[in-house]
């Protein structure tokens, strides 16, 4: 027998050893699972295009597969290939087979070899019936419906990203499993494998990286998707995705090819290892330590047996008595055993600093202040995800312990209860990870009191929100899957099949967060997603719902010990006696023992499923706007309602009740110049409503929440006419069906609903979003601007005049849009009045117990605990309410008031006179000269009073993506600019431009013309650099023109409309006109580079010589700086402005230059120059700024 | 050796194995009746085996597979017979194996520590999971325990660095805390070197002055030297049920001693019935079973041994397992 049949029988064995393996089934079933869930789900890309429009990329494209093969391989492959092939050498040393081979003339390299790649080979296997699974419900249950996530077939989309995406990466979990299981042949160790690739996959700043990082971070990424998003996604159009061909370069192909090297040098090292442990006779634990190493160099020790005296005492004279131990004394001491093995075990050591750092990474990689609620919150999920796996290993290990040692029998013979062992085992463990959790919550407290003290931040650490957090809703997961866990190993008695069937319970949790078809209360035992952390009101959205599911799953542990009792067996079982147990009678008289501790977790499962059905997110809600849609979207698509010209709402709330009792009327005026028949208005499911038309009676034509009105007389062009409705509306009544974080909501914790969608007030018109979640966006010809456009939002018209009247309990503070004209107080209730002089385009109601910070024609209303940042808020809006009235339009209103929501989701509203703001996106930014969140967030929604309220964009793109997002944050530096002076505006600036750059592609990126969504980034800065062109006055007097020529319709402005107008104001239209072409219609970016650059002294002057060159696109001009000392002082003046550093000094010239050209300059400076930088203000937005300076 | 059955050898095994004609009345506190376990394969390891254990040292001889671990796994209460009972002091030990956990003291032939801790903490650990108690203490209890089974130089060291002797030590020590009301050990001398099985045969005798100890071996000098008792299992059946001064007894004037070459001793097996050959300098002492007839050349009436005994019964049914 040669070599190679040797290595073939390992193989072919181990290969067929798969069959048998249950973690290889328990792959193939999750597989199949995933399979059939993706083929229905679209494969989410980060892409700005996809993500605004809608429309998502064919599932079956060659790129959606790689990026859909790479994270499916990335979850499910190291876990599997740890637990068979890391685990492969121990399991035949435990089964003392190892010795048996060794005196055969098999090789450690024909034994390492065969064992990689037969598991490798079954693996494979599996793999490729995946495919042909994921082929099946893509193109014949899936496609044969016509999906549209489905494209057309071919194999090669499949095959391709498994070559170049999946077999890389199998390979190197495959080497790299086996080298660790060989090396340490310790079980806990190979696991931390699986776990550290989990840690990779979810680190929160893989994101937030700067493309030229990221750029270089994808060669190095095992799973090979961030390449493919990078080069294949990323700035792309959805049709390029579609039919790319996922060509490697060259470079892409070694990093893959490194990685399956990696892999199987891996395999090379293992068998080294072993050939080695084989040859120095080393087995069973390897060389782990060095008290084991030089016990292992010293040989064993002679037995030093002293000679004893003949007369020897007798055992009677210990008086030894035995009283067996209770419950609780046995647990005890299980427990303390316990503790002692974890603390001599490397794997606490390695785990512990590794969730340390996740956590403390989780919670610090924000911009926000680190509150302890914010903390406590943020390390939530992160926690929750690596303990259970911690505890899973943990808890596995312990009880095979006894049996791992061969004291199975000594330990089950002890007359010790069996509940009693398994409890010691469990509260064993469970210090471990409460010590975990007590590590992690004193570095909290260390880094929240170390900014405090050594950062001055406000915040102070405050114990109670890790209580609640982590105790109530993270300690009842753990104590589950602890039972959970146990109950596994008592059935199972195997520690491989627990470790497959934990791993399978983990990686299906972590995958239904993904599908929303299968992410329920019922089933979110690890409570994924639940916290959206609230200073104003903890667990307030889904407080019921959470409290059901923690209840639910820790009225499973009694059931799940008494189950884990009755099947850990301390007496091995008669294999004969195996089919009368499984009878029918003992399974009752079994079941019938467990059945009462099953009662409380059915009814809390029903309680929350029966909720959840006939909640705001259950299938009645859903068929409800299924219906909507089905039965008006070809009739009502696209009618164009009259604008409002007056709302009137009578609001009575009651927060505790989550309801809305509404008394209010529309009046419509047909502003178009053709007649009216019908009216449709939207309404939600808040039957029954009495409806008024013309102040009569109505019975409007209900077509499943489109209630059509049929006046009596036509409304005729000029005409008003006015609908009636009340009702009492239950905003997000019911349980939910799963913890989304919420953004309009009527809580205890606060109010924020507005008119856009039917939350709690009609909205005129049909609503295409409701009932379909993707829909093709309409087309635009080149020249849609022509003519009439509509404004953007479904509130046609110039506006509208409001009251609003709100009744709430008395310790509320309710807002609504324009100035209070009435407040009374009876009855423990109070009653406030707000209306509108000038027209506004929405209405929105905002409340809460709040504190007031009054400013010039101002106000915040403000959670009172959240008092950090409110002067800088303050100065935000006082100045935005003063020089936005200068630069673009008169406040028309007059009091500009912003409001603090509880952060269950992020975000803020621009609303007219009613701003509202997240507690989580401005109240607790962390703010510091150089980043100040809270001035710009302010600064940004202030002025959509402006740009979006006074001024509605057309709809179209280049409208609201320009016009209200992009101008808003124009607003933002001119503001900065006026209020702290250069250097603010241009950190805010320089953040935009980061933003910005990270998503553009030359020759991808879409012209501001065409772009829809929101043009945050590249907006503002296209408007800073026209002001520069055209003369700051000359702008922003055009900017007023043209405020005041399209405010009140009824054409609403897309970008060329602004243009035509602004051109009137350019003192040179030539340069308009090209800056017009290059940066509104095309899409460039220039990136410069410096080459050749001198520096000599001239008697009193230094001179500094080199060329600069355009190696990006488009034309601009740019000043090029010699520069010596820092620009900035650490000091700044009382009004926050920074202070030019007395040490800086620079000199400049200006050169011009176009795509790819290059031209020589010469600065002469009365100093000597430190560096060269080009652009020294912030003024030009270009591509990798950093590397537009050379040092001296 | 040659594993032919002869009426002789039946006879010879009937002749030691008739206790009931023999043995003085005892109290019986553990009785095994109809045990049968059957693994799958299937495997009979017990067929049907019945046994009265009184208060005292009781040995089970049997060779390797005969059923004895089996046997005492059940008896422990950590293995589920398919059928039969097993009662001690009364209580039914199949139907609630919790029953003999308060009062067993287990020494199983398989077995091993904690590696992390030490030989006193190992032991500390297992008498407080026994509820053992002291007037000096645990601490003091686990000295003493392990200065009795001479390990007291090593309680401090991590049990993974001790011997299989010292390990076999430990395990005894934890099997002899406590009162157990019954000591079941299974091959205990195994690995342990002259002087400590003496040390161990001494502390075993002690212990079975006022409880039933159940000692396991297939050394027959362990059951010669400590068991007034004995029964001998095959093939998953007890063969004899005896005394060891009885089945020797049994044997009186039977058994011949002669030393012969190589070449003889083949014309010896076949012929007689050989109950022991062994190699003594390099010849072959070789004894033989002869109840009537000349005893072949060279050969001299010799004292019957329990190994003599031993082996008779466990070729009569019908195994050759010789010496």
């Amino acid at each position: 027998m040669n070599s190679f049949t040797r290595w073939w029988e390992v193989t072919r064995r181990e290969c067929r050893a798969g069959l048998r393996q249950p973690v290889f089934w328990l792959v193939l079933a999750l597989l199949a699972i995933i399979a059939w869930t993706d083929s229905g789900d679209a494969v989410h890309l980060y892409n700005s295009e996809i993500a605004s429009t809608g429309i998502w990329p064919f599932n079956t494209s060659v790129v959606s597969q790689a990026l859909r093969q790479g994270g499916i391989l990335m979850m499910i492959a190291p876990w599997s290939l740890a637990m068979t092939l890391g685990l492969v050498v121990i399991r035949d040393l435990e089964l003392r087979v190892v010795e048996v081979f060794n005196s055969t003339r098999l090789t450690p390299g024909e034994y390492v070899w065969g064992k990689f790649s037969g598991v490798t080979g079954f693996f494979l296997l599996v793999w490729g019936l995946y495919l042909v699974l994921a082929m099946g419900f893509d193109h014949i249950v899936q496609g044969s419906g016509g999906h549209y996530l489905i494209g057309p077939f071919a194999l090669r989309n499949y095959l391709v990203p498994t070559v170049l995406v999946g077999l890389p990466q199998i390979l190197f979990y495959a080497g790299v499993s086996l080298f660790i299981g060989t090396w340490t042949r310790r079980p806990v160790v190979v696991f931390l494998f699986p776990v550290v690739m989990l840690l990779y996959r979810f680190t929160p700043w893989w994101g937030l990286m700067p493309q030229s990082i990221s750029e270089t971070v994808a060669l190095l990424d095992p799973i090979g998707v961030f390449w493919v998003d990078d080069t294949y996604v990323v700035g792309r159009t959805t049709e390029q995705v579609n039919t790319a061909a996922l060509i490697p370069d060259a470079v892409f192909l070694l990093s893959r090819l490194a990685w399956a090297g990696l892999g199987l040098a891996g395999v090379a090292g293992a068998a080294v290892i072993y050939a080695r442990q084989v040859q120095t006779g080393v087995s069973g634990r390897g060389l782990r330590s060095a008290g084991g190493l030089i016990g292992f160099l010293r040989g064993p020790r002679a037995a030093a047996a002293r000679i004893r005296p003949q007369a020897e005492p007798t055992l009677a004279d210990l008086q030894m008595t035995t009283r067996p131990l209770g419950f609780r004394g046995a647990a005890g001491a299980i427990a303390r055993s316990e503790i002692r093995d974890l603390l001599v075990r490397p794997g606490m050591y390695l785990c512990v600093p590794l969730i340390l750092w996740i956590a403390m990474a989780r919670a610090s990689v924000i911009d926000s202040l680190l509150t302890s609620g914010i903390s406590a919150s943020r390390q939530y999920t992160e926690l929750g995800m690596f303990l259970c796996l911690l505890l899973l290993f943990y808890t596995v290990e312990s009880l095979h312990r006894e049996r791992g040692r061969r004291m199975h029998e000594i330990f089950g013979s002890a007359p010790v209860p069996t509940g009693a062992i398994l409890f010691g085992k469990a509260l064993g463990n469970s210090v471990m990870a409460a010590f975990i959790l007590v590590v992690v919550l004193l570095a909290s407290a260390g880094v929240i009191v170390h900014r405090q003290i050594a950062h001055g931040s406000p915040v102070g650490f405050e114990l109670w929100p890790f209580v609640a957090v982590w105790g109530g809703v993270l300690l009842p997961t753990f104590v589950f899957w602890t039972a959970l866990i146990t109950a596994l190993f008592a059935l199972f008695r195997n520690r491989y099949v627990v470790y497959g069937a934990g791993m399978a319970v983990f990686i299906l949790t972590l995958r239904i967060p993904i599908d929303e078809r299968f992410k329920s209360w019922s089933t979110n035992w690890m409570g994924l997603d639940v916290i959206s952390w609230s200073d104003m009101g903890t667990f307030a959205p889904h407080g019921y719902p959470l409290l059901l599911n923690r209840l639910l799953y820790l009225s499973l542990v009694p059931l799940l010990i008494a189950l884990s009792v009755r099947w850990f067996r301390r007496r091995d079982l008669d294999a004969t006696g195996l089919a009368g147990r499984l009878s029918p009678r003992p399974l009752l008289r079994d079941a019938a023992r467990v059945l009462p501790l099953a009662v409380p977790p059915i009814v809390l499962a029903s309680m929350l499923v029966v909720g959840g059905r006939s909640g705001y997110q259950g299938p009645a809600a859903e068929e409800w706007e299924k219906d909507y849609w089905i039965r008006n979207v070809a009739t009502w698509e696209d009618f164009r309602m009259p604008s409002v010209s007056h709302v009137d709402l009578d609001l009575d709330i009651e927060p505790a009740e989550r309801s809305v009792a509404v008394d209010g009327a529309y009046t419509f005026r047909n502003h178009r110049d053709y007649a009216y028949d019908r009216l449709p208005l939207t309404a939600g499911p808040w039957e029954p409503i009495e409806w008024t038309l013309g102040g009569e009676p109505y019975e409007p034509e209900n077509r499943d929440g489109l209630y059509v009105f049929t006046p009596g007389e036509p409304l005729e062009s000029g005409d008003t006419i006015t609908i009636g409705f009340r009702y009492r509306v239950v905003v997000l009544g019911g349980i939910s069906r799963t913890p989304q974080p919420v953004a309009k909501f009527v809580l205890e914790s606060g109010v924020n609903i507005d008119g856009f969608e039917p939350v709690f007030a009609p909205v005129p018109g049909y609503r295409p979003a409701i009932g379909s979640e993707y829909h093709d966006p309409p087309e635009y010809r080149d020249d849609f601007h022509e003519g009439r456009t509509e404004p953007v939002t479904l509130w046609a018209g110039p506006g509208f005049t409001a009251r609003t009247r709100i009744t709430m309990p008395e310790e509320y503070t309710a807002l609504g849009v324009g100035d209070l004209v009435s407040e009374e107080r009876s009855g423990g209730r109070r009653t406030v009045v707000w209306e509108t002089g000038h027209p506004v385009a929405m209405f929105n109601v905002v409340a809460g117990r709040y504190a007031v910070r009054e400013g010039e024609g101002t106000a915040i209303y403000y959670h009172p605990g959240h008092d950090y940042n409110i002067e800088e808020m303050a100065l935000a809006l006082d100045a935005a309410r003063r020089y936005y009235a200068e630069w673009f339009h008169p406040f028309p209103w007059s009091v500009l008031k912003l409001s603090e929501y509880p952060g269950y989701l992020g975000g803020a509203q621009g609303f007219p006179t009613n701003i509202v703001i997240s507690e989580s996106e401005g109240f607790l930014d962390r703010s510091e000269p150089g980043s100040r969140g809270p001035f710009a967030i302010v600064a940004h929604e202030a002025a959509h009073n402006w740009w979006g309220a006074l001024l509605t964009p057309g709809e179209g793109p280049g409208g609201d993506a320009l016009l209200s997002e992009g101008m808003a944050n124009y607003a933002t530096m001119l503001l900065f600019e006026q209020v702290y002076g250069d250097r603010e505006r241009m950190a805010f600036s320089r953040l935009r431009e980061r933003d910005h750059v990270r998503f553009y592609r030359p020759g991808f990126s879409l012209p501001p013309v065409r772009t829809t969504g929101g043009d945050y980034h590249r907006g503002p800065w296209i408007m800073w650099m026209l002001q520069h062109e055209m003369g700051r006055e000359n702008l922003l007097s055009g900017l007023r023109a043209f405020i005041e020529e399209y405010k009140a319709g009824p054409d609403y402005p897309v970008i060329q409309d602004m243009l035509a107008v602004l051109r009137d104001f350019a003192p040179d239209t030539a340069a308009f006109d090209a800056f017009a072409e290059q940066w509104f219609f095309g899409s460039v970016l220039p990136e410069y580079r410096f080459s050749d650059v001198t520096k000599v002294q001239d008697e009193d002057e230094w001179v500094v010589r080199g060329t600069l060159e355009n190696v990006g696109t488009g034309r601009m001009r740019v000043q090029v700086g010699a520069v010596a000392g820092e620009r900035w002082s650490h000091e700044v003046e009382d009004a926050g402005r920074s202070v030019v550093a007395g040490g800086y000094r620079d000199a400049r010239t200006e050169v011009v230059l176009g795509a790819g050209e290059s031209a020589g300059f010469e600065i002469r400076a009365a100093f000597e120059p430190e560096r060269v930088v080009v652009d020294p203000d912030v003024m030009v937005l270009q591509l990798r700024r950093r590397d537009a300076a050379f040092e001296f | 050796m040659a594993t032919v059955q002869t009426n002789a050898v039946a006879e010879a095994a009937r002749a030691v194995s008739r206790p009931e004609e023999s043995l003085p009345p005892a109290t019986c506190v553990l009785q095994i009746r109809d045990l049968v376990k059957v693994y799958p394969g299937p495997v009979a390891a017990l067929q049907g085996v019945s046994l009265e254990v009184p208060t005292g040292m009781f040995g089970l001889l049997g060779p390797n597979g005969a059923g004895k671990t089996t046997l005492m796994r059940i008896v422990a209460g950590l293995l589920e017979p398919t059928s039969g009972t097993v009662h001690f002091n009364g209580e039914d030990i199949v139907a609630d194996p919790r029953r003999i956990r308060r009062q067993l003291g287990y020494l199983p032939q398989d077995f091993g520590f904690y590696p992390h801790l030490t030989g006193e903490s190992m032991l500390r650990f297992l008498l407080v999971l026994k509820g053992v108690q002291a007037p000096g203490g645990l601490k003091h209890l686990a000295a003493e325990l392990l200065d009795r089974v001479n390990l007291s130089h090593a309680a401090k060291r991590k049990v993974k660095g001790y011997s299989g002797g010292m390990r076999q030590r430990l395990g005894i020590a934890q099997a002899l805390a406590g009162d157990p009301g019954l000591l079941i050990v299974d091959e205990p001398t195994a690995g342990l070197d002259p002087e400590e099985r003496l040390r161990f045969y001494r502390l075993l005798a002690e212990l079975a002055e006022d409880r039933t100890v159940l000692l396991s071996t297939h050394i027959v000098e362990d059951i010669s030297v400590l068991c007034p008792r004995m029964a001998i299992m095959h093939a998953g059946r007890f063969v004899a049920d005896t005394t060891p001064s009885e089945a020797r007894g049994r044997l009186a004037g039977t058994i011949f001693q002669g030393t012969v070459n190589r070449e003889r001793l083949a014309e010896i097996d076949r012929n007689y019935r050989v109950t022991q050959a062994i190699l003594i300098e390099g010849r072959n002492q070789v004894r033989i079973h002869l109840p009537e007839g000349q005893p072949p050349e060279g050969f001299q009436a010799s004292e019957p041994t329990l190994e003599d005994a031993y082996l008779l019964l466990s070729q009569s049914n019908g195994v050759g397992t010789g010496p």
